[in-house]
């Protein structure tokens, strides 16, 4: 159908799909296409894109989506495992997608109709439409929600399915997800890869855009909710959930609060968010934890990461909760049996798509059914948990050697409740980059439904396809597939640039970005903390190897000097273990506080943790910082190279936040912990190296290790003097790195951020900080001793723990008053 | 048969702990052979009591709130129940356990007293094929089902050793199972976990036992505190029949039900959540008398 455009170079994305279609088995979704031309300007895309080379394109696109953080954790893993996206979209033209988005929507419907009567009147088992089994074998069926109405009368706000492409063009429902849909983010951040790396893709067609889906997700949560500016959080199981990544990723684009169980308190039936300007209330959650985890209460009593009282306050009609808890008891693959007959029941009309012909064993009829036709049955649980007779999951009935047959026939006679037998469904297959060009994999397809402000089902033009590593069609091998796909559906119309912002006339102007949840301001605060704190520590490794090596010529320490930054070493904790062996010099000291993982705060360990808090905090953070905060410890080179390439991190990453970041109230306490921890080093090193019987070598150490050493000489061009420097440290508020200074910035900080009560009153780290500043002021360095430091010393911890106390999140986690122990 | 009962729970915290909101699971249910003549909730200090909502289980559910800090915390309550359930016979027409399993499975019933609810595994009564191919040999399909749950109960009791040392309340039925012993609770979960393996619908029972016995009878094991069993589902007409595996009897006069549900996670007695931590102990006791009986004196 469409030849290459002449003025396209040699390598033209058409000779790629002619030779891939030469190859491919029936069941492709190129060979079988209607839309050739679609294919063959994607091809083309990619051919100018990547110079002609597929693996160049598979190269630069997965460079794109690591960029953007596609990636998910395993649970208890601390990296990150990317999901390789292909190179090659799936392209769904839109007559075709018109079919598949109407039958999403109809399924979506259906499962709201199931949902309110399961937790509702319950007709559906008392006239023997569906067993109770049916719902008492699923773990997420949560008896407790029965009767409970939700406050906007929806029990479903947002809906997935994973549907697969048949060799004949006929697409299948082969599962539901009710209860947390995930994928959605990947599918948003796949596209974003893919428009980077294509960009001249949608010039070339008319790709519906995501945008618009996102805009109805936030906007169909906001209409349910009572408030008519209502305050929606996305409610996290935390950072080491294998989400978080896609979660972060989608409360940032959403301009939804990212919050956890802790964040949130009930107190009478309304529900708050814990922030730094006190409890605020939250009108909606998006819930991407486990319903039996969100509310120890109601559910799970073990729960930690839960909402005590939340059920109850949405029973009072005060919080809409997407997805209502309970609505994954859908998920379970033994409804499949009985959608066609529910949906005629319910609906008047048959599934739009069918779902995979499935056969509940719970029933006698059915059981002799899969029994007869065991070979080629593909044998599944009936429900979440994992029966006696599939230790390794689903199997088809005819790769089961004899024992694991008579096994599975012995547990379906006792507990036929626990199978279902399916049909073995087959898959189409898309094209993907191999190592001699294009190569048919088969795909399934998840696709995205949510309520928009009209309650009505919308779906996302798109989703997230994920790939078979292997040729071999059986939907059942497939497994949740190797790699990922971008979506593409094109349209015969021009599509209109759409995004997240609502036109310019509805837009209120609004300077402050928002509240700041409490634990957040606690991370930004450490993160601040601890960034400074691993610069001083690498200070210490600089000048302690640039002391007793004679790198660039300059005349050494004296042994005193080198032994005092030994001892600041180890007294800061970076080489505390290393003190106590017998190889102990100062070499040695600098390469544990540089490198030991085992030290407390090694340069190395201090930024593993302030790695692991910016994690926590990560849709706070521009994503260069991040990048720095990820990027890994470097161990290749000399300790004096890595060194260096350490300060130039740590120099960026102060860059980043002082030109970057608004200034915001999430700024102020990422710079308040820089300050503290900046004015706690000073007070250290005036103690080590500032004292009237401090040598001239310690002099010189000590305006080196506080970045003074220039402000020194301009001011003091005839030698060091004991006096000047502790007054140009501590005291001089010009000196951009003293004391006084950080002390001043503090003070300020904490005068811009909110107070809890408008009586004017200055709060009690406010009275405390400008105690200190105006303590500093009437000092003089003559008589600033070590006790007198020490005092210092001492009084910025308190201005540290006041700030913990009006700030953060006090009162310990909530514990558990466990069961009584039975006799 | 009247019986008094007192439960009294008593938290000790090594430091106060605030805004303690609990479920109390204290007040026994109404079940046949039982009503309840009196129920009264008390807190040192005192709290807030209202109803909670409504529950997984066959259970009555309190919701208490502690408005205050405190390191000492006692529940006490207070039941009069009028027993009156006689040893269930065990007859030729019967239910088998082949239909008992057809009917629990084909059952139209949602509620949380329907036989459907208590075929699967539940979050602290996994399936395992040990306990399963123990529990087997007594569950024959064609067997009735009331002969069938009292040889299981008796082999259990006979086969396992009562310790309160070898589990604790975490301990899950197969770990119980492999070291051949346990408490009540232990008892009463290897059974169900059994029960349900065989496709019949089982449940767990808590509650008490009468703490004194009749004159010239043994004291059961497990009067001291609160006790666990076993109720199996045996078709319509016969409905739920009560076994005691941890004494291998029936759930007869002696046995006071104070809530019914898939496992120990749905009806302990007391659970909730308070904010503070710091070492804890706690101390239960619970003591069940006759009512019309006089107490012999003592010489």
């Amino acid at each position: 159908m469409a030849s290459p455009a002449p003025d396209l170079p040699a390598f033209s994305g058409a000779a790629w799909l002619d030779a891939y279609g030469a190859q491919v088995a029936n069941g492709d979704v190129v060979r079988e296409t209607t839309n050739r031309a679609m294919w063959a300007a994607m091809a083309d895309e990619v051919a100018v894109a990547s110079g002609g080379d597929l693996n160049q394109a598979r190269a630069r696109i997965q460079r794109q989506a690591d960029e953007i953080g596609t990636g998910f954790r395993m649970p208890g893993d601390s990296d990150e495992r990317k999901w390789p996206l292909s190179p090659i979209p799936l392209m769904i033209d839109a007559r075709e997608w018109a079919g598949i988005a109407d039958a999403i929507k109809q399924r979506a419907t259906l499962m709201e109709v199931l949902l309110e009567d399961i937790y509702g009147a319950q007709r559906l088992m008392g006239s023997g439409l569906l067993p109770a089994a049916l719902l008492n074998g699923s773990p997420h069926f949560l008896r407790p929600m029965v009767g409970l109405q939700p406050p906007d009368g929806h029990q479903l706000h947002f809906y997935a399915a994973d549907i697969g492409r048949g060799p004949n063009g006929e697409w299948r429902v082969l599962a539901d997800h009710t209860r947390t849909p995930t994928g959605a983010g990947y599918a948003l951040e796949n596209r974003l890869a893919v428009s980077r790396v294509l960009p001249g893709l949608q010039a070339r067609l008319n790709i519906e855009r995501l945008a618009p889906f996102f805009a109805d997700v936030r906007a169909g949560i906001a209409a349910s909710s009572r408030r008519a500016d209502p305050r929606i959080a996305l409610l996290t199981p935390g950072r080491f959930n294998q989400s978080y990544a896609e979660q972060a990723h989608l409360a940032r684009y959403l301009g939804m609060l990212l919050v956890e169980g802790e964040d949130l308190a009930v107190h009478d039936d309304h529900l708050y968010l814990r922030t730094i300007e006190g409890m605020k209330r939250v009108d909606a959650l998006w819930r991407r934890i486990d319903p039996r985890l969100i509310d120890p209460l109601a559910f799970d009593s073990r729960s930690r990461i839960g909402v005590p009282g939340l059920i109850d306050a949405m029973g009072a009609g005060n919080v809409v909760i997407a997805n209502s808890p309970g609505a994954g008891v859908l998920e379970s693959p033994a409804f499949a049996a009985f959608m066609p007959r529910l949906s005629m029941r319910l609906t008047g009309e048959d599934l739009r798509m069918p779902n995979i012909a499935t056969w509940w064993c719970g029933q006698d009829g059915e059981r002799a059914k899969v029994i007869d036709g065991l070979d080629t049955m593909l044998m599944s649980p009936a429900f979440p948990t994992e029966p006696r007779g599939l230790p390794d999951g689903p199997m088809i009935g005819g790769d089961l050697d004899p024992d694991a047959r008579a096994a599975l026939l012995a547990d379906l006679d006792k507990r036929g409740i626990d199978y279902v037998g399916q049909e073995l469904v087959r898959l189409s297959t898309l094209p993907t980059v191999g190592p001699d060009g294009l190569e048919p994999r088969p795909f399934l397809l998840r696709v995205f439904a949510a309520r928009d402000a009209q309650g009505q089902w919308s779906v996302m033009p798109g989703g997230f396809a994920r790939i078979g590593e292997h040729l071999d069609v059986r939907a059942a091998l497939m497994g949740e597939g190797a790699f990922s796909a971008d979506v593409c559906i094109v349209s015969n119309k021009p599509v209109s640039p759409v995004t997240l912002m609502s036109a310019a006339e509805k837009v209120t102007i609004r300077r402050n970005p928002g509240t700041l949840p409490s634990r957040v301001a606690d991370n930004l605060f450490w993160l601040g903390r601890y960034l400074e704190r691993a610069e001083a520590v690498l200070g210490l490794v600089r000048a302690g190897i640039g002391g007793s090596i004679d790198v660039d010529g300059g005349a050494p320490l004296a042994d005193d000097t080198v032994g005092r930054l030994g001892g600041l070493l180890v007294a800061s904790g970076a080489a505390a273990n290393r003190a106590r062996t017998r190889d102990a010099d100062i070499i040695a000291l600098a390469r544990a506080a540089m490198d030991d993982a085992k030290e407390t705060s090694s340069v190395r360990s201090i930024l593993r943790n302030a790695r692991a808090i910016g994690d926590g905090s990560r849709e706070r953070l521009a994503t260069d910082v991040w990048r720095l905060l990820d990027a890994p410890f470097p161990t290749r080179e000399s300790i004096a190279t890595r060194a260096a390439q350490l300060h130039e991190r740590f120099a960026a990453l102060a860059g980043l936040s002082a030109e970057n970041m608004g200034r915001t109230a999430g700024w102020r306490f990422l710079d308040l912990g820089r300050r503290i921890e900046r004015a706690i080093t000073v007070c250290r090193l005036l103690r080590a190296l500032g004292s009237d019987a401090s040598s001239a070598d310690d002099l010189s150490a000590l305006l080196e290790l506080s970045n003074s050493a220039i402000g020194y000489r301009q001011r003091y061009p005839t030698g060091l003097a004991p006096i000047a420097v502790r007054d140009l440290i501590a005291l001089d508020t010009s000196n951009p790195r003293s004391l006084a200074f950080q002390v001043e910035a503090i003070a300020g900080h904490l005068a811009a951020l909110p107070r809890l009560s408008d009586d004017g009153m200055a709060e009690e780290q406010q009275q405390l900080a400008n105690a200190l500043a105006a303590q500093l002021a009437t000092l003089s360095a003559v008589t600033l001793d070590d006790h007198a430091v020490q005092g210092l010393d001492n009084r910025l911890l308190a201005i540290s723990d006041a700030i913990a106390n009006r700030f953060f999140l006090r009162g310990g986690e909530p514990l558990r008053a466990q069961g009584l122990t039975l006799a | 048969m009247k019986y008094r009962i007192i439960h009294e729970t008593r938290f000790a915290y090594a430091v106060p702990v605030r805004f303690a909101r609990c479920n109390l699971r204290l007040k026994p249910i109404i079940w046949s052979g039982q009503t309840l003549v009196e129920h009264s909730l008390a807190t040192i200090p005192s709290g807030e009591f209202s109803f909670g909502r409504a529950d997984a289980s066959l259970a009555n559910v309190t919701r208490l709130v502690i408005p205050e800090a405190v390191t000492d915390l006692r529940i006490v309550s207070h039941a009069t129940v009028d027993v009156d359930r006689a040893i269930p016979d065990v007859r030729a027409d019967d239910p088998d356990l082949a239909t008992v399993a057809r009917l629990a499975r084909e059952s139209r019933d949602v509620s949380a007293a329907s036989p459907a609810n208590y075929l699967f595994p539940s979050p602290r009564i996994e399936l395992d094929p040990a306990i399963a191919d123990y529990c087997a040999q007594s569950l024959d399909p064609s067997r009735g089902s009331l002969e069938a749950a009292i040889d299981l109960a008796c082999r259990i009791q006979r086969d396992f050793e009562f310790n309160t040392d070898v589990t604790r309340t975490e301990t899950p039925p197969s770990e119980a199972f492999a070291k051949r012993g346990g408490v009540c609770q232990d008892f009463a979960q290897i059974m169900i976990s059994g029960l349900r393996s065989a496709g019949l619908p089982a449940a767990y029972v808590s509650g008490y036992l009468r703490t004194i016995p009749p004159p010239g009878q043994a004291r059961l094991v497990g009067a001291d505190a609160t006790h666990a069993w076993v109720l199996l589902w045996c078709g319509p007409d016969r409905g739920w029949v009560g076994v005691d595996p941890t004494n291998g009897i029936w759930m007869a006069g002696d046995h006071i039900v104070t809530a019914i549900g898939r496992d120990y996670s749905e009806i302990a007695p007391i659970d909730g959540i308070f904010l503070g931590s710091g070492a804890r102990t706690m101390k239960v006791s619970v003591d069940v008398e006759p009512l019309h009986e006089i107490v012999p004196a003592h010489n």
